[in-house]
């Protein structure tokens, strides 16, 4: 559960020190997203939790852009269970399939953890993943 | 020509890259060769422990995937709920429980031998996966039965769609019946992704981009070491599980 006065310094926090262009459209998660991913990291050389990477989404094609781009996810976090927060964030509809890519075309297996993805292609200390919404079946 | 269609020149040349590093990792794909022609296709076999009763999961591990209406433990369906008033307890239990593991009500699984086969479809420009599914003891899995091998986050969204996503017919080059994945819906499917790469003018191999996405669906892995440079590949035999 997240206190005030920590929801008080989240905010400063994705406002000052994000790096991205988030001000343009930025606003804080609500508290219960905020309970599943953490809200975008705080500069990593202050975090005290070394087990969260980086993860910097974004959308392909028409599919609709996050609000928040960048969060800190728990390194053990499976692919599949970031891709089922994405269509939940997004409201996207039960037909909707929505694939995440690392390095732009290669959709990880949804077992895999996104710790192991970070070692293997992350850079600058973040992980990139692109999110595609598609009616893939049929 | 549109990026997202594939012809067969180009086809061939993404599953002999494939093939390289399949060999590298020894992930046991080979090329089956037409006699007589370059037309061909790439073969795998491989093994799956399948949980015998995969029935609807437990919204807790994290893997009803959007469900339009979930069932409790006892099966009875309960409301779609709202993912904004659902998210704060279901997910702090997926987060607490989440180590990639499901659960099964019934703890016994079985060994399921699959055959994979990569082909060419001409007319839908684009790489189609055939396969076929045997127990242990040779006998070939019927339609009814190779759908309670694929995964429940799968299952629900391929069942809504219109036409069967999977199917079967006949090998277009062997002539015995296969399932395969429709591929009617490749073309758009990789067409974003690929004009996403390709304007920055990174090299994409198709095939490989396209099996990692179809492929997780009926049960075939493909590792990451796909993509990762080659000074880092390790064989998966060293790594991977008996």
């Amino acid at each position: 559960m997240f206190s005030a006065t920590r929801f008080a310094e989240l905010s400063e926090t994705i406002v000052q020190s994000c790096p991205l262009k988030m001000s343009d459209n930025a606003e804080s998660p609500t508290e219960t997203q905020k309970e599943e991913l953490h809200s975008p990291s705080e500069n990593s050389a202050t975090s005290e939790e070394k087990k969260k990477i980086d993860v910097l989404l974004k959308a392909v094609g028409d599919t609709p852009i996050m609000k928040t781009k960048k969060w800190a996810v728990d390194r053990g976090r499976t692919v599949q269970s970031l891709a089922q927060f994405i269509s939940r964030f997004l409201k996207l509809d039960a037909n909707e399939q929505l694939f995440i890519y690392v390095h732009q075309s290669f959709a990880p297996s949804p077992d895999q953890e996104v710790g192991v993805l970070f070692d293997c292609f992350g850079s600058d200390g973040k992980l990139v993943l692109h999110y595609c919404k598609s009616q893939a079946w049929g | 020509m549109s990026c997202s269609v594939l012809d067969e020149q180009q086809f061939r040349q993404g599953c002999q890259l494939l093939l390289q590093r399949s060999d590298q990792l020894g992930d046991g794909w080979s090329w089956e060769a037409v006699q007589g022609s370059e037309e061909g296709y790439l073969r795998k076999t491989a093994r799956r422990s399948v949980p015998s009763d995969w029935g609807p999961l437990h919204d807790q591990e994290g893997f009803s995937f959007h469900p339009q209406t979930l069932c409790d433990s006892t099966g009875h369906e309960k409301e779609e709920q709202d993912p904004a008033a659902s998210t704060g307890s279901d997910f702090l239990s997926a987060e607490e429980q989440d180590d990639g593991s499901y659960t099964v009500t019934d703890s016994s699984s079985r060994v399921v031998q699959y055959e994979y086969h990569i082909l060419f479809s001409c007319s839908y420009g684009a790489p189609v996966l055939y396969f076929r599914a045997f127990t242990l003891e040779g006998k070939s899995l019927a339609l009814e039965e190779m759908w309670s091998t694929i995964h429940p986050n799968y299952r629900l969204r391929l069942q809504n769609c219109p036409l069967s996503a999977i199917s079967q017919q006949e090998h277009p080059l062997l002539g015995q019946p296969f399932f395969f994945l429709h591929p009617c819906r490749t073309e758009e499917f990789m067409g974003l992704v690929l004009q996403a790469v390709q304007d920055q003018g990174r090299p994409v191999n198709y095939v490989l981009s396209w099996l990692s996405v179809v492929g997780p669906v009926v049960g075939l892995d493909v590792p990451l070491q796909y993509c990762t440079p080659l000074h880092s590949a390790v064989s998966l035999n060293s790594t991977k599980p008996d």
